[in-house]
């Protein structure tokens, strides 16, 4: 198989390389129509903030992998920051294999980071509309993205939020039923904190309010969140009617108590309130977790949550492993059932013309009484000869079994008798 | 008789039945099982329907429907609590609540194929329309109290889990707290009304048949007492404010004393609703 893909990774290169090879729609058309032209029969590019990869099927069974990388190095003109060794090159099973894993995201920056899906997906749409897609990546497209939905639906690889502020939200959406008829507050404009009100804005939360102390800069975030500002001074009021608050101050001290929150809860009936801290001092005071009806949680339990989250992906490799594994399987199942066929057929031409070559050679030494035995002697002969390797060789695809085995044969006999690899099937289709 | 025989034989099947729903719960609950997960909706129309066969069939062989004993009362009560249930798990599409509700329905049956009684005659005063408005208030009334407490029971759970910040199972499978406590409490109003109607038509009926009557009889009184216990709890909940897990803990120790009324009593003390 002339499967070929050449990568570079957060595996393999840090961002400041990656992010000098990562290529736009219009440079991706630009490659693939350049790479088709030059080395492939058929090709894709993913393109990522994370990754960049090019998988193809070669025209020639020895193709230059150093040249390919150089290819892309210099069409991104970024000789001097990118070197060939940044890139991984694989070929046939181990491809298939890697497009695999990206496809599952188990090879992600965050483990099981799934949205790489629709960008593979994206990157094939791309390639089919340039006509750089053939039968054999169709075919391996077609796979990648099952394999990617069965990792959805067969493993938890995905679940649980693993960043702090998707935990924050996360946890919204299990004390509260519906996001859209709450509140939120947020305090002070650090990054996460932002990040969070972010999230939930995206959730569809009902209601945002923010305070800072610098207000100009609350008004800038209200502006783009379509929220409303509250006086730095007057938080403890705006506490009787919000249902979550986030509380990103620098303040070396807690600026809220329980004596306060005790107010607060008296004032808003005892209505659930969710109070996420990300102030580093913590900004609320921990014995507030003590009051009912109040869920705190600050950097430490929310960083804990993230932690136990990326254990319980880690823990799905196994599952997703195998999931690759049986749709490799069935992959190269499928490509060698395409190329058994051919080989048969092209083996018994070759031996046919043999034959009829020796025999039309030395056919005026019989008599014309034993010519017709001649022919006959001999197709039987080939006929022998040939029935236990083909038998074989049809079992072991039929079987699906050992799928890398048939392909040796496939290959072996191809070399062996001299059938050359550009009259495959698949190509001439 | 043939009757009898099917009829001793669901008596005994029917717990394991629900026993095995139990178990085929907690074990999707748990952990992962993908097989059980196929078969356990299913599991519980099959059960539903061998009760519903049962109960027929107990009808037909004593002639008179199973309401005249508390045990009579808790074989459909259990299988109230599954219908009911069921209704909730193909409504709101979440199953994962099935374990500890069901468990309760599995409390019942148990309890009443232990002690149920096959009576073949039955006082004149039992044949009565009124008894049936009766029993069917009552009968509403401790499903949804029942489900109440299996809600206000997961709420707790949760509540706990949240508050302590140790995730476990139960924070990754359960609904939100808000669903969890809007139904808890929704079936508590619920069963709280019904059985307001329940005594207020057991009040009425009772002094006109018995003549022995005492408004000291100990069921009675328990009855009242639990009718008390939810009519302060509600009003906490109106008045004072009280949201969550206070009211939670409430509809729990209620249905408690539902329970303990309905066994213990009825075990133990000779009040009205034996009535052999």
């Amino acid at each position: 198989m002339n499967l070929l893909s050449i990568g570079i990774s957060h595996h393999t290169a840090s961002v400041d390389v990656r992010e000098r090879m990562w290529l736009s729609e219009q440079e991706i058309r630009g490659a693939l129509t350049e790479l088709r032209d030059h080395y492939f029969s058929e090709c894709v590019l993913v393109s990522t903030c994370n990754r960049t990869e090019l998988y193809g099927i070669t025209r020639r069974p020895d193709v230059d992998e150093p040249a390919l990388k150089q290819f892309l190095i210099d069409f991104k003109g970024a000789g001097d920051a990118v070197q060939g060794d940044h890139f991984v090159g694989r070929v046939a099973g181990a491809a298939v294999n890697q497009l695999f894993r990206v496809a599952s995201g188990v090879d992600s920056m965050v483990i099981g980071d799934i949205q790489i899906l629709n960008q593979v997906k994206e990157a094939f749409a791309l390639a089919k509309d340039l006509g750089a897609m053939g039968p054999v990546l169709n075919r391996l497209m077609q796979s990648a993205l099952h394999v990617g939905k069965r990792v959805r639906t067969e493993t938890s690889i995905c679940e649980g939020a693993v960043s702090v502020s998707y935990a924050a939200v996360e946890m919204a959406n299990k004390i509260f039923a519906d996001l859209s008829k709450k509140s939120a507050l947020l305090i002070g404009a650090g990054e996460t904190g932002e990040l969070t009100l972010k999230h939930l804005v995206g959730k569809g939360i009902g209601q945002v309010r923010i305070a800072n102390r610098t207000r100009e800069k609350a008004e800038a975030l209200v502006a783009s969140l379509s929220g409303a500002v509250v006086d730095f001074d007057r938080i403890t009021e705006a506490l009787h009617d919000v249902d979550i608050v986030i509380t990103s101050v620098n303040s070396p001290s807690a600026i809220l108590g329980p004596a306060d929150l005790q107010k607060v809860m008296k004032q808003r009936s005892n209505n659930p309130l969710f109070i996420i801290d990300i102030g580093v001092p913590r900004n609320v005071n921990p014995a507030v977790k003590k009051i009912e009806n109040i869920f705190l949680y600050d950097i430490d339990s929310l960083s804990a949550i993230v932690d136990r989250n990326l254990e319980r992906r880690k823990a799905e490799i196994p599952k997703v492993n195998a999931i690759i594994d049986e749709e490799s399987i069935a992959f190269f199942h499928w490509y060698n059932s395409l190329q058994v066929g051919p080989t048969i057929h092209e083996l018994r031409e070759a031996f046919e013309a043999i034959r009829t070559d020796e025999v039309g050679k030395n056919i005026n030494r019989f008599t014309s009484e034993d010519r017709e035995l001649v022919e006959l002697v001999t197709k039987r002969i080939i006929n022998k000869i040939l029935h236990q390797p083909l038998t074989a060789l049809k079992k072991g695809a039929e079987d699906g079994q050992g799928d890398n085995e048939t392909l040796t044969r496939i290959n072996a006999l191809r070399e062996l008798f001299g059938i050359s690899r550009d009259r495959g099937a698949l190509h001439d289709e | 008789m043939e009757t009898k025989a099917v009829i001793e034989i669901l008596q005994v099947l029917l717990p394991l039945l629900y026993g095995g729903l139990v178990i085929v719960y907690a074990l999707c609950f748990f952990g992962d099982a993908p097989v059980l997960d196929r078969v356990r909706t299913p599991l519980i129309w099959i059960t539903l329907a061998l009760h519903i066969f049962y109960l027929g069939a107990r009808t037909t062989a004593f002639d008179h429907p199973p309401i005249t004993s508390v045990f009579e009362i808790m074989t459909i009560l259990a299988m109230c609590i599954a219908v009911a249930y069921l209704y909730l798990e193909v409504k709101t599409k979440t199953r994962n609540t099935g374990f500890f509700i069901l468990l309760l329905a599995f409390v019942f049956q148990t309890v009443s194929s232990l002690f149920i009684k096959d009576l073949l005659t039955i006082p004149e005063y039992l044949h009565s329309l009124v008894l049936g408005f009766h029993v069917s208030a009552a009968l509403l009334g401790y499903t949804a109290i029942s489900l109440s407490a299996a809600y206000g029971f997961l709420y707790l759970m949760l509540y706990h889990e949240i508050k302590s910040s140790r995730l476990g199972v139960i924070y990754t499978r359960l609904p939100n707290l808000e669903a969890l406590e809007t139904m808890s409490h929704k079936a508590e109003v619920f069963g709280f009304f019904m059985l307001s109607i329940a005594i207020a038509i057991g009040l009425f009926w009772l002094p006109r048949v018995f003549e022995n009557f005492s408004y000291w009889d100990p069921k009675l009184v328990g009855s009242v007492f639990i009718w008390v216990l939810y009519a302060a709890g509600l009003a906490a909940k109106r008045t004072l404010g009280w949201q969550g897990r206070k009211t939670m803990i409430i509809s729990i120790v209620a249905f408690g004393f539902v329970f303990l009324s309905m066994t213990v009593i009825n075990l133990y003390l000779s009040g009205f609703h034996s009535f052999h």
